[in-house]
């Protein structure tokens, strides 16, 4: 086992997945629906057609981009819980991005658009990074508080500044945007933008850094142990402030490239994709690897695919997608345990 | 007075878990669980304490299984809380809606637990309909706290809590069970945490939606760490929360004026707690073992 990461890693997805699509089924058996039919949407649906193909992808992008942000700060030994939450600010910004911004050629106006977005992220990321940095407060419960907070934002900009001039049956949304601001589609029929290059990009630039430059071993030796740190003459709170920084904006970027590339209408019901914790699991499951997220990351655009067409049959479909997170998530516990169980043996 | 039971049970059981060196990140989804399952049972007996009692088994299931995955099996609480958050989110989410669907739109309200009027004192005027007109639910939240304290520093019980929080291995050497105390502990803060589900649900508004303790309880673990561990504290933080909100709510609902900044106008209890964590914090002290799994060898 010792010898074989990759092993090790392919088993440690597949319980937390395992635990997941158990949960999963027992609900669509509850709600009194076909449970061979939701194994089916499962596996078989994300790779049925180019359209889905290209969804898992849409799914793959946002994940990976939150989830090396994430990924950054647990090497530190911070737990950057709020990518929920940065991941809204950014697409609220995004809009106010398309809407605020005068006249400037298209291309330099989405890459303001997508600075708008990672702005957004930094800002939500900010106070929880101060009170931990200057109060010693603890991260994950204000990061967490940052998610609700968002939550209210994004209802007040639906409802003033970013309020679409057309209103659908009283819910709230925002006019669509203009196609020559929204991302260029790479794979025709899919929603699947150039925002794949941007993420694979920052992802070869976070693997740099991470495992080659001097910075990345600093953020390393700090998450081992701050003590150490500071005898080896390293500045914790630099190093705190850096991976915060970085796991805000890339959250934030994340929203508005979703935003722009895929969305286009910003509505009450996005509120709920789950997509910065499920980022949380990816970065574990990726063992805080930039690779191994990506490995993750792909394996969970393909999960929430399926699950989302698996959930079609479920009233409160969101509410099935997040029992089957949390399930997923007890599923990474318990891998962790017989794997470091096996390890130790 | 309205949401000051709720974040006292869940406080004062996270206080308690906390103690003994457990941190549970998933008292959220215990409260959105205990919350739907007292609505239901409440819903199929007619009957409020009923609807409570079925909704802390419910918890309790689901509390033994965070508490075996994180002191049985050692593995990290943050993962495990939130784990257990998300699921409860998400479970008690579904069912409501399989619920609804089967139920109907009769199924909108349930009966909630009945006030207790204390004779004379509920008649003085202006504090004594709102201090002696409530339930047992509320009463028993009051008395919570100094019981809590008394529990937590003067009994050996609370001592045998707080050494296994402080330092397990000595706890150990002393002849402490530390995995029986964290788990006392752990359950403790889990059925409090299934009676503030519930209070909201069948003691306080008869109804239930998905996601509707709004991330009280990640007020209620704020509320722990302002308090730096001291019941009293937590009370007087969740008191002047609780005051916050309701004057939110209240210039709310009287300014129609101010209906399309409400949004903004819900955010201040929140920065409320936000804003007092630097000013409270400061001198906050966790227990020196809070979420570190102790491996007996």
């Amino acid at each position: 086992m010792r010898g074989r990461p990759w092993l090790r890693v392919a088993s440690y997805n597949g319980v937390a997945i395992a635990v997941g699509l158990v949960i999963g089924l027992s609900v669509v058996a509850i709600a009194g629906g076909n449970v061979v039919q939701a194994l089916k949407s499962f596996f078989i649906t994300p790779i049925s057609t180019t359209d889905s193909v290209g969804e898992v992808l849409v799914r793959f992008i946002a994940l990976y981009t939150i989830g090396l942000g994430v990924g950054l700060a647990l090497k530190a030994g911070l737990w950057n819980v709020g990518g929920e939450g940065q991941f809204l600010i950014g697409q609220v910004m995004a809009f106010i991005g398309v809407l605020y911004i005068g006249d400037i050629p298209a291309p330099l106006h989405i890459l303001l658009i997508l600075l708008l977005g990672a702005a957004g992220g930094l800002l939500w990321i900010s106070v929880p990074t101060i009170l931990r940095t200057k109060f010693g407060a603890n991260e994950i419960v204000i990061t967490l508080l940052f998610n609700i907070v968002a939550t209210f934002v994004v209802l007040y900009a639906l409802n003033g500044p970013i309020q679409g001039k057309t209103q659908s049956f009283g819910f709230l949304l925002t006019d669509q945007i203009p196609l020559n601001l929204t991302l260029p589609i790479l794979i025709p029929g899919t929603r699947v933008s150039i925002a794949l290059f941007i993420t694979l990009g920052i992802a070869i630039a976070m693997y740099l850094l991470v495992e080659r430059t001097a910075l990345g071993l600093r953020v390393s030796t700090v998450g081992e142990s701050t003590e150490t740190a500071r005898y080896a003459g390293i500045d914790v709170t630099r190093a705190f402030v850096l991976v915060m920084i970085v796991a805000g904006a890339l959250a934030g970027l994340a929203g508005a490239m979703h935003a722009t590339g895929v969305l286009r209408v910003l509505d009450t019901g996005e509120l709920q994709p789950g997509f910065g914790y499920l980022a949380i699991i990816v970065a574990l499951l990726g063992r805080k690897n930039m690779i191994g997220i990506g490995v993750a990351s792909l394996l969970f655009g393909y999960v929430i695919v399926g699950a989302q067409d698996m959930a079609q049959v479920v009233p409160a479909q969101s509410g099935m997608i997040y029992a089957m997170e949390g399930a997923m998530l007890i599923g990474v516990s318990l891998a962790s345990y017989l794997l470091t169980r096996r390890g130790s043996a | 007075m309205a949401l000051l039971p709720l974040l006292l049970y869940a406080s004062l059981g996270e206080l308690v878990a906390e103690k003994s060196g457990v941190a549970n990140l998933g008292i959220e989804g215990l409260m959105l669980m205990a919350a739907l399952s007292s609505f239901t049972f409440d819903y199929a007996t007619k009957n409020p304490f009923f609807g409570i009692v079925g909704s802390l088994a419910v918890v309790a299931a689901l509390g033994f299984v965070f508490s075996f995955l994180t002191i049985t099996l050692n593995v990290d609480q943050i993962v495990a809380g939130l784990g257990i958050y998300l699921f409860g989110l998400g479970l008690s989410g579904v069912l409501y809606a399989i619920f609804t669907a089967t139920a109907g739109a009769g199924a909108a309200g349930v009966p909630i637990v009945p006030k207790l009027e204390i004779p004379l004192l509920a008649g003085i005027p202006f504090i004594g309909p709102i201090l002696f007109q409530q339930n047992i639910v509320v009463y028993i939240s009051l008395v919570l706290v100094p019981v809590t304290s008394y529990l937590l520093t003067r009994t050996g019980l609370g001592l045998r809590v707080r050494a296994v929080g402080e330092n397990p291995r000595a706890a150990d050497t002393m002849g402490i069970n530390v995995s029986r105390v964290r788990y006392f502990a752990t359950m403790t803060g889990v059925i409090l945490a299934g009676v503030s589900g519930a209070y909201l649900a069948v003691g306080y508004t008869g109804s239930f939606q998905l996601g509707y303790t709004l991330g009280r309880g990640f007020i209620a673990l704020a509320m722990v760490y302002l308090s730096n561990w001291n019941p009293y504290k937590a009370f007087a933080a969740i008191f002047v929360y609780d005051f916050v909100d309701s004057l939110q709510s209240a210039v709310v609902i009287n300014t129609p004026a101010l209906e399309s900044s409400s949004y903004l106008l819900a955010l201040l209890p929140y920065i409320f707690v936000l804003v007092l964590i630097p000013v409270f914090g400061r001198k906050a002290r966790a227990p020196k073992y809070l979420t570190i799994p102790y491996r007996k060898d």
